[in-house]
């Protein structure tokens, strides 16, 4: 065989990985089910990563998950199968997470995984955006918190820096009558890539929206997501007005903006994208 | 064990190794000095080739391209039209134009980067839409039935004519091991070892290919995980690439696919456009009707014209039509060549013709199921092609049976008061009635194949089965042993049934067309009760046994007339689904069959059969969807193609009934590929009933279903 061999670390400690990461520039393998789909070769030939790499999927102190002043810190590495388990994750996250690929990989896929990779279909990435996540980023020299939607800034880009590693993933309190959604659209049930995600948050006060969010998955290069046509939502009556409505969903006619691949259609997508806003917000089947 | 009923189920014969993962798979042979090959392939649709240049080969490394041939450039199958390695002409985007090989796969990889084609650009034929506009380039043709002037003066006369287009996709066959064939070098022979349902096909192609004997050649049959027609004539091809390397650089050469490969290179079923015309009276009764197939070839012929042949022998079903035409076309595409698939053409008309009388029932007021048990054939009436359907039928009471269990018209109105409440999800039923012929078209089986098999026992009175059928999954290895078996009155597991190998079997015929259990099941029940009768303990005995042609109403294969088959398998599907009207998805509910395969030769085989086909059948309906884009195949993996998973599929309810056929053995008619033809039509017709829209095309995707929703509820606006 020709081989090359590639450099790979495997710390005891999140500190010594830490502190490798501010000597070299390296490839980072949690759960490896995206890096290692990502480097594949042709058939009978080793995956070709240019980088070293460094397994941080063993580290405890990426594991954690626990609540601190009522806000919930996820460890990154923390496996969909962990999270399915845990009695801190919100249904509606674990909802989401039965919907991901199939048990093998829920077994090995981590939370911080499926925001590095940043695909624009990341099951995780639409309610994360609704829940206003904020990510620690830790090097040698600080914890930074970043929030998820500067975090991400296209496909496959996002703004660690090379001596960065995500920790920890933080959702804010949430209120806990809201109203929350969450539905993948894909061409089967298990095993499979997003054609459209939708994640919503509506809470309703006394007869008027306290709050509403909305994030849509796979119709853009990242979430599509718009705080401004969320707050003028804000103390409308509900159930809402048909104009009101209408507007909400003009507003993000105009922004959502798929393309056509060999997964469906830009059509479609945004059809059903709407189809599933305007369904959450006038449902009554689904509170 | 011996059971009472051949019925009763086994421990299949090969279950351990397959449960245990131990059974080793063409790709996990190694061998000394083995060498791997990898294709250069064509990068464009159609074109000349002006030159090659080879990459510079590092020792021990080779290309084997045409010049290496010894005999014709084309694989052998019906046509000379597919070269083995295409150094003149290109003719679709993947061809293989030459072979690099040697130790390393990355090295290998590399050189493919090196090597430099000049071609000469043409335009190509995209589409089948396109070929239909130009009917330039038929590869075949046939048409039969009441003369289109009499139908005519039909229509003439009728109250109303209704004219259809309908339009199926390609089908992947997604068998669980991809291609594989290994080649190997030796002074008195070249052997070829792979993944194969077909080893005298493959045999006759290797010896046309080296131009050399009989027994210079030898192919022997490894674990196969799945054909469904895949691996029928493809391996043909590859099985000539590995022999022709072998041959020049006198080592094994081992060619195999990874899955993405395989989705964009291999053969699929082929997409076709069928269009319908048919007259009406008044009340909505059938006066005539005709049909037009057209097949998209791809750019060989293949088998395309015996899959052509069994689409319009299907074409009108399982319903006796009135004054009934049929024409179809093969048509060449500069698209990946389409070749055998399980139903081979019947999927298409069947997912049409089903789709047809439903649109038409509905036109005529009237529930399809009804409409269309109106029409069923009966026992002693005619075939649309004046041959006979000479056994029993039970289709009645097959379907009467299922809407008792089902309570369809409960059902039916419980889903109406549901749909009406349920502004989102929509609830619906639809049916299914089909037939499959078994074994080959017409006197296939008498002047093409001419089946012989042999049983021989040893001194040691140690039966083995000689035959050149493949167990690919089916489960012939133990069905087979198992009629054996019981005309000895022995124990299955005392028969001994190897891997085939040409050198020393006979040809059984191939492994496809739903033959094996039928037809060479009966061969070896015949040779095994002469086994019996000339038993003779602790002496080497050979009993051989060959095809006889049953009397049927002679075919014809130029006018198309006569029995087509001698036996037909039947089926009845029922399916519930709930449609989601926001997203297009459609979850399966509940799934009901039924079937008449005459006699279960194992019941678990059986239900296997059944299971498998119809996932396979239902999802054509729905969910796989694969397009080609500018001779492209745009879906390079399992996921984005979407075959169904465990979480797509429930809980099938089949129910089998004996009509033992005398012609097979024990009663068995075919199975295999009946299970898939019902699945598609019984989809569609569930999804029309949920949504009360008519569709025209499968796979109905969630995409066709929002498109055709929204046109709905545009047109409800103006």
């Amino acid at each position: 065989m020709v081989t090359k061999t590639v450099a790979s670390y495997h710390f005891d400690t999140l500190a010594e990985t830490i502190s490798k990461l501010n000597e070299e520039d390296c490839t980072i393998i949690a759960g490896g089910t995206d890096v290692m789909v990502l480097h594949k070769s042709r058939r009978g030939v080793a995956p070709k990563i240019a980088k070293p790499v460094v397994f941080i999927d063993h580290l405890r102190e990426l594991k954690q998950t626990y609540l601190e002043d009522g806000d919930l810190h996820i460890g990154a590495c923390c496996t969909y199968g962990e999270m399915l388990e845990h009695s801190l994750i919100p249904n509606i996250f674990k909802k989401a997470i039965r919907e991901v690929a199939a048990p093998a990989i829920r077994n090995r896929g981590t939370l911080g995984g499926n925001i590095c990779n940043a695909s624009p279909a990341g099951d995780m990435l639409p309610l994360l955006y609704i829940f206003n996540a904020k990510l620690v980023l830790r090097s040698v020299n600080e914890d930074r918190i970043v929030e998820i939607h500067d975090f991400i800034q296209g496909p496959r880009r996002i703004a660690r820096q090379q001596n960065e590693l995500l920790v920890e993933i933080i959702l804010p309190e949430v209120v806990n009558e809201a109203r929350l959604i969450f539905e993948k659209i894909a061409n089967r049930r298990a095993d499979a890539i997003s054609k459209v995600s939708f994640a919503g948050l509506l809470q309703v006060q006394a007869g008027k929206v306290a709050d509403a969010r909305f994030a849509f998955g796979a119709v853009g290069p990242t979430m599509v997501r718009s705080q401004e046509t969320e707050k003028k939502l804000l103390s409308q009556v509900y159930p809402l007005k048909v104009e009101v409505l209408d507007e909400v969903v003009a507003d993000f006619a105009s922004i959502i903006n798929p393309i056509d691949d060999q997964r469906s259609t830009a059509a479609y997508r945004k059809t059903v994208a709407l189809k599933l806003l305007r369904y959450f917000l006038t449902s009554k089947e689904l509170f | 064990m011996i059971t009472k009923d051949i019925s009763q189920s086994v421990v299949k014969k090969d279950h351990v190794d397959k449960v245990a993962g131990q059974l080793p798979y063409i790709s996990d042979v190694k061998m000394e000095d083995m060498l791997y090959g990898v294709l250069y392939r064509s990068p464009i649709a159609y074109g000349k080739v002006l030159s090659i240049e080879y990459p510079i080969l590092p020792e021990g490394y080779h290309v084997i391209g045409a010049e290496h041939i010894p005999g014709g450039n084309f694989v052998k199958i019906l046509i000379p039209d597919q070269p083995i390695f295409a150094n003149e002409w290109v003719n679709y985007i993947g061809e293989p134009i030459f072979m690099l090989v040697g130790k390393e796969l990355e090295v290998l990889y590399q050189l493919l980067d090196e090597a430099q084609v000049k071609f000469e650009e043409h335009e190509a034929t995209y589409t089948l839409d396109d070929a239909i506009e130009k009917m330039t380039d038929v590869m075949a043709t046939h048409e039969f039935g009441e003369s289109l002037q009499t139908i005519e003066e039909i229509g003439k006369k009728a109250y109303q004519i209704i004219e259809e287009e309908y339009e199926t996709g390609y089908q992947e066959h997604v068998y669980l091991e991809p291609q594989g064939m290994l080649g190997i070098y030796q002074e008195d022979e070249i052997q070829v070892q792979g993944s194969m349902q077909c080893l005298y096909y493959i045999k006759n192609a290797l010896i046309s290919a080296l131009a050399c004997d009989d027994d210079e050649v030898r192919v022997i049959q490894s674990p196969t995980g799945g054909g469904f027609g895949g691996k029928e004539d493809f391996p043909s091809m590859m099985a000539c690439h590995v022999a022709i390397a072998a041959q020049v650089v006198k080592k094994p050469v081992m060619l195999l696919f990874d899955r993405s490969e395989d989705l964009v290179v291999t053969t699929k079923r082929h997409p076709s456009k069928i269009k319908y015309k048919t007259a009406l009276d008044r009340d909505g009764n059938i006066l005539s009707m005709s049909t037009e197939v057209f097949l998209d070839g791809g750019a060989n012929t293949g088998l395309s014209p015996v899959v052509l042949q069994r689409a319009l022998l299907n074409s009108a079903g399982v319903y006796k039509i009135p004054h009934y035409h049929a024409k179809g076309y093969v048509l060449k595409t500069n698209t990946v060549p389409n070749g055998a698939f399980r139903g081979f053409g019947a999927p298409q008309s069947f997912a049409g013709l089903e789709s047809h009388m439903g649109h038409i029932a509905r036109i005529a007021g009237k529930d399809p199921l009804e409409y269309k048990r109106q029409y069923l054939v009966k026992q002693g009436e005619p075939t649309i092609t004046n041959g006979r359907f000479r056994d029993p039928i039970f289709m009645e009471d097959m379907i009467e049976d299922l809407l008792k269990t089902l309570n369809y018209k409960k059902k039916k109105e419980e889903f109406a008061r549901f749909n009406q409440q349920s502004p989102r999800f929509k609830k619906g039923i639809g049916t299914s009635l089909f037939l499959h012929g078994c074994g080959f078209t017409g006197s296939g089986e008498r002047d093409h194949i001419k089946a012989t098999v042999k049983l021989l026992k040893t001194k040691d009175d140690q039966v083995l089965v000689k035959i050149s059928n493949s167990d690919m999954g089916q489960g012939i290895f133990t069905t087979l042993s198992k009629i054996v078996a019981q005309e000895l009155g022995v124990p299955y597991e005392e028969i001994s049934f190897p891997y085939p190998d040409t050198k020393d079997v006979p040809d059984s015929g191939p492994t496809v067309a739903s033959r094996t259990t039928m037809i060479v099941g009966k061969l070896l029940e015949r040779a095994a009760r002469r086994l019996k009768e000339k038993w003779q303990s602790g002496v080497e005995q050979e009993i051989v046994e060959d095809y006889v042609h049953e009397e049927m109403i002679p075919w014809d294969e130029k006018t198309f007339s006569g029995d087509a088959y001698p036996a037909y398998s039947w089926g009845v599907n029922i399916v519930e689904v709930e449609v989601d009207s926001f997203t297009g998805n459609v979850q399966l509910e509940k799934i009901h069959a039924s079937f008449d395969i005459g006699k279960a030769i194992d019941e678990r085989i059986v239900k296997g059969q059944i299971d498998g086909g119809m996932a396979q059948g239902l999802a054509y309906g729905f969910m796989e969807k694969m397009t080609s884009k500018q001779g492209r195949i745009q879906q390079r993996s399992i996921t984005d193609y979407g075959p169904p998973t465990a979480m797509d599929i429930v809980h099938i309810e089949s129910k089998l009934y004996d009509n033992p056929y005398a012609g097979g053995p024990y009663g068995a008619k075919g199975v295999g590929e009946l299970t898939l033809i019902g699945g598609a039509p019984a989809v569609q017709s569930a999804i029309e009933d949920a949504l009360a829209v008519p569709f025209y095309q499968i796979p109905i995707t969630p995409e066709i279903i929002i498109e055709s929703l929204e046109k709905r509820e545009g047109e409800a606006v103006d």
